[in-house]
């Protein structure tokens, strides 16, 4: 399936400064084709996030060009861009459910893309698709949890539904920004299971951040290493040896870990 | 090495800012000095020693014949008028409240001007008081309750939807990002992450507006949009104290019950 010559995401010449001045990103160029698994990793700081954010673009970036399945992500407006987001899912650190809402309907909102929005507005989904939301709920494990308020959950409950949210919606690629941070040793490794499941089972192309060497060393195809905002490492984790993260993590010049930044 | 420590050094003296202190304080008195002038206050009326008394031996003695009888000029029904008038007029408010609220909340994505302009709109409607409202609407649709629902209702807006435009500006913004990642629009946004997040501050502002306006409906009556205030200027100008001291104590029991009320509503959504 790799094989096709059409890159699933592509970056060309990507840069990103904020307003204050700070180099988010710099010259960033990179290939990532259908079905790959890749770990970044990097310092806090670092810029991981801001290049996973550019990729859907909840981030602007200043210069380049992103282009997700042949189209760019960068020049699209409204329903294009929107249309363009429908393909990548995405996973945060902090989950970012709507807790106050029923773990039924945060999955659906995984179809909201689907929709027009005044079908969405008065709940009017599919029955195949509220179906859909809890198949994807069972392929996680929490079926009986399907009318329980999101809040009652756990912490690595809440990233599963999470995932079975991005199951739901059915991307081309998922996009998970230290999807384990705030989640336990155990539960981490539960939560990458679930996105390696994604990745062999659907096909889906995913790009994690990880601060975990360890977890990124397991679950990894590839790895890319993220240092001040630049690419200072690109290759199979196979091929990929401890001393190449102590470099990415002390930053090329024997200093142990900055605070970050 | 060396163990003396260093003396504290005298406080700097800030003539500058000495002076300042001075002058504000001057200022101040003389400005105190200055209103009390301007007020011709005439001192205290012989007779109101009289009135108070009256009025607290008219609590004291209330006309128990007003509280009901059936003919719906009586306490309890302008009491329900009143409630009515501060309930119908919340509602309204609270609805109309929600796009204010959302034009004046300042979020990341909006430009600094639209929530600014939304905040001076709020602004200025705050800044009619009920009354004055009231007598606009009472020109507009004749005297009764229906104005004073108007004036509430229109106040109301704009301490309501500041109230929930920072609601909203205090929400965090993760489940609008998921929203936003699962390719939903603006509008998908409110609905499925804003709206649920931002339901408990709504309920409780509301009731507490709501705590307000059954206080504002009070007087409204007084200038003749209807409710409790009508019958008590009515019973004022009469010297009827019996009269004024049953629907005061009525308007207290009413407060007092809805305040406790709508009190234990908020604290059971927290």
């Amino acid at each position: 399936m790799a094989a096709t010559n059409q890159p699933m995401i592509q970056l060309k010449n990507v840069g990103k400064i904020y307003d204050n001045g700070t180099v988010g990103l710099k010259d960033i160029n990179l290939n990532i084709d259908k079905g790959e698994f890749v770990v970044v990793v990097g310092l806090s700081g670092a810029g991981k996030s801001t290049l996973l954010r550019s990729i859907n673009r909840l981030q602007d970036v200043s210069e380049g060009d992103i282009i997700i399945d042949g189209k760019s992500i960068t020049s699209a407006k409204g329903k294009d861009l929107r249309e363009i987001r429908r393909d990548i899912g995405m996973i945060f650190q902090s989950f970012n459910l709507v807790k106050r809402s029923s773990v039924l309907r945060n999955v659906l909102t995984g179809r909201v893309g689907y929709y027009p929005t005044w079908k969405t507005t008065f709940n009017l989904f599919a029955k195949e698709d509220k179906q859909k939301a809890y198949e994807a709920l069972q392929r996680v494990d929490l079926a009986d949890k399907v009318y329980t308020r999101a809040d009652q959950l756990s912490g690595g409950q809440q990233q599963r539904v999470a995932i079975a949210r991005v199951l739901t919606q059915n991307p081309k690629i998922i996009l998970a920004d230290e999807p384990t941070a705030s989640l336990d040793p155990q539960t981490s490794r539960r939560v990458m299971h679930d996105l390696k499941m994604l990745n062999e089972e659907y096909g889906m192309t995913v790009v994690a951040n990880l601060h975990s060497v360890e977890l990124a060393k397991e679950f990894g195809d590839r790895v890319i290493g993220v240092r001040a905002g630049q690419i200072v490492y690109d290759g199979k984790m196979s091929e990929t040896s401890q001393a190449v993260f102590d470099d990415i993590y002390n930053g090329g010049n024997g200093k142990k870990g900055e605070e970050d930044a | 090495m060396d163990t003396t420590m260093k003396k504290l050094p005298p406080k700097p003296v800030d003539t500058k800012k000495k002076i300042q202190h001075w002058t504000i304080a001057i200022v101040t008195v003389v400005l105190i000095i200055w209103s009390f002038v301007g007020m011709d206050f005439g001192g205290i009326k012989a007779s109101a020693g009289q009135i108070a008394g009256a009025i607290v031996a008219g609590i004291f003695h209330p006309d128990w014949s007003y509280v009901y009888n059936g003919s719906g000029e009586d306490l309890i029904s302008q009491l329900w008028e009143t409630i009515c008038i501060a309930f119908l007029g919340t509602f309204i408010s609270a609805i109309i409240s929600l796009p204010f609220a959302f034009w004046a909340a300042n979020t990341r994505h909006k430009k600094w001007y639209t929530s600014r302009s939304g905040k001076v709109v709020l602004a200025v409607i705050r800044s009619f008081p009920e009354i004055v409202l009231a007598l606009m609407f009472i020109k507009a649709v004749g005297p009764g309750s229906a104005a004073g629902v108007l004036a509430l209702g229109f106040h109301s807006v704009g301490m309501l939807a500041k109230l929930f435009s920072e609601a909203i500006e205090n929400l965090e913004e993760g489940a609008n990002e998921a929203v936003t990642a699962a390719g939903g629009s603006k509008f998908n946004i409110i609905m499925f992450a804003t709206m649920p997040n931002l339901m408990p501050a709504l309920i409780s502002n509301t009731l507490y507006r709501f705590d307000v306006s059954i206080r504002s409906a009070s007087i409204l009556g007084l200038v003749g949009a209807g409710g409790i205030g009508y019958p008590l200027i009515i019973a004022l100008q009469y010297r009827q104290w019996n009269r004024v001291g049953v629907i005061l104590v009525g308007i207290i029991v009413m407060v007092v019950v809805i305040d406790w009320i709508s009190g234990w509503i908020r604290k059971k959504l927290v």
